[in-house]
């Protein structure tokens, strides 16, 4: 297989503090409504009222996790394939990039995406998404979501590395099933993480966090 | 919704439209042609061919307004290989020529008549196969309300309806006109307006049957599909109910009653001016209805994922 650069995301480790989030509007200079990085927080279950108690509540399989997400550098990137204008591309190392000289800011490729990634930047009028922090990687550096994380929760290498050491898990609720772009993503479980599709709870933030 | 949703709408509507309007219009050339001669079937349709021209003219300016970065619009034929959006807009490209081609033909005189038929039927046939790339630019695997046989049904459907509409009040318009010029020789053009009405009156009952059959199935097909599918049902029927309501019932009284009262109209001699106001009456709740169907269209879109 062809070399293909991903993030590992440890679920179990995540305590939802968004530095990953923060770090990487900081980087890339984004402002508030343009996010590259959204960390999602996923829970269910609910409250019993006691019965003999008046106003006491009881937990019952009460779960919540988080994710955090950004474009998955897909194998088989649908955003890509959709573009009418040729201004996406794959590079070898498998980090799929938007050349904003190219696009003509239709935001087909947002319709398509699963997972949000393509962001629209309204002053510019053309298309953006998390770059895998390519600037620093050529320097030799990590992206700046992986240098943020106080849990050490984030990490990057080669897809095949990461899911020899991490397995196999690229899809728990609130992503999609993999199997519209085969995302490049190593998932370490939480131990409330439900696998995509088969999910009991809801995305816990508000509308304008993610 | 904003401006680049509102262009998408013109778009789709008024491309689909232009190519419904041109099978119409070259059926009723053709028909004319055969019944009383090239005279009159010009006289029929010349103007309503120059219609159809602005009408494909006004959707692709309209499409300009839909792209963030118009400047690099002509990149956008550049992925023919994968993106459906590309050979739309190559599509769009290609019809818009012929028929521009073809009006200056019809105008000018240039050529025979069988060789403006088959550059007619060339277009037509362009024209159908636009509609078909239109539909499938919508059926993306993570879209689940588009991803339906519903989209290219209701993209025909719309281009038929509104294209048979559109025509019939471009007949009796034209009608109107020659009628002003010239009341002698405007006989055979009433006897003739009332013919290509009467075809026209049947076929909007018949599509608004079909319509009327592929709207409720696409709406329980939808609410029995995944979350994002059953998410867009619930829009149809619940917040953009009313729009969804009132888009059935315009499309009902437009195509429905005023296609039977048409059709009656046309029937009898020296109704013109009653069939005129009939006609564009007709078209104008149906255009109405279809606008709020793309808008519903749009609106319930609900894609998978986050």
């Amino acid at each position: 297989m062809a070399k293909q650069l991903a993030f590992h995301f440890d679920s179990s480790a995540c305590g939802d503090c968004k530095a990953c989030q923060v770090a990487c509007q900081d980087k890339n200079s984004l402002p508030p409504q343009m996010m590259w990085r959204r960390v999602f927080q996923y829970g269910g279950g609910n409250w019993s009222p006691e019965n003999d108690i008046p106003g006491l509540f009881r937990a019952s399989g009460v779960f919540s996790y988080s994710v955090s997400t950004a474009c998955m550098h897909c194998q088989d990137p649908i955003c890509l394939k959709v573009c009418p204008a040729e201004a996406i591309s794959k590079r070898d190392d498998g980090v799929v990039l938007i050349d904003q000289s190219k696009c003509v800011g239709c935001r087909y490729c947002e319709w398509a995406c699963p997972y949000g990634a393509p962001v629209f930047d309204e002053t510019r009028g053309v298309m953006t998404k998390c770059t895998f922090c390519e600037d620093l990687l050529a320097q030799g550096q990590n992206p700046a979501c992986v240098d943020a994380c106080p849990v050490r929760a984030l990490a990057f290498g080669e897809l095949d590395k990461l899911r020899k050491q991490y397995g196999n898990v690229d899809a728990v609720e609130p992503l999609p099933s993999d199997e519209y772009t085969h995302p490049s993503i190593v998932i370490t479980p939480n131990r409330h993480s439900q696998l995509s599709g088969t999910g009991t709870g809801t995305i816990q933030n508000l509308p304008e966090e993610v | 919704m904003n401006i680049r949703e509102w262009a998408l709408i013109a778009f789709t509507i008024l491309t689909q439209m232009s190519v419904g309007s041109l099978l119409v219009l070259w059926l009723a050339h053709y028909y004319v042609n055969r019944k009383v001669g090239m005279k009159e079937a010009d006289r029929l349709s010349d103007y309503a061919l120059l219609s159809l021209v602005v009408m494909f003219g006004l959707a692709m300016v309209a499409s300009l307004f839909h792209l963030g970065n118009p400047l690099n619009a002509p990149r956008a034929v550049t992925h023919l290989a994968t993106s459906w959006l590309s050979r739309e807009i190559l599509g769009s490209v290609i019809f818009g020529f012929l028929v521009l081609v073809l009006g200056v033909m019809q105008w000018r005189k240039i050529g025979s008549f069988s060789l403006r038929n088959v550059i007619a039927w060339i277009a037509i046939i362009a024209g159908l196969a636009l509609v078909f790339i239109e539909s499938r630019v919508y059926m993306l695997p993570t879209e689940p309300s588009w991803n339906t046989l519903a989209t290219p049904v209701t993209f025909y459907t719309t281009a038929l309806l509104l294209g048979s509409l559109a025509m019939g009040v471009a007949f009796v318009a034209n009608y109107a006109y020659l009628q002003k010029k010239d009341p002698q020789s405007s006989k055979v053009q009433a006897e003739l307006v009332r013919d290509s009405l009467r075809g026209i009156a049947v076929a909007s009952v018949v599509l608004l049957g079909i319509e009327f059959v592929a709207i409720p199935i696409y709406v329980a097909y939808l609410s029995v599909g995944n979350a994002a599918s059953l998410t867009s049902a619930t829009l149809m029927i619940g917040p953009f109910g009313v729009v969804f309501a009132l888009r059935l019932i315009l499309a009902f009284i437009g195509a429905g009653i005023f296609g039977l009262f048409l059709y009656q109209s046309a029937r009898s001699v020296g109704e013109e001016k009653t069939l005129g106001y009939l006609a564009y009456s007709a078209f104008v709740l149906v255009l109405v209805a279809e606008i709020l169907g793309r808008f519903l269209f749009y609106a319930t879109q609900v894609r998978v994922g986050i």
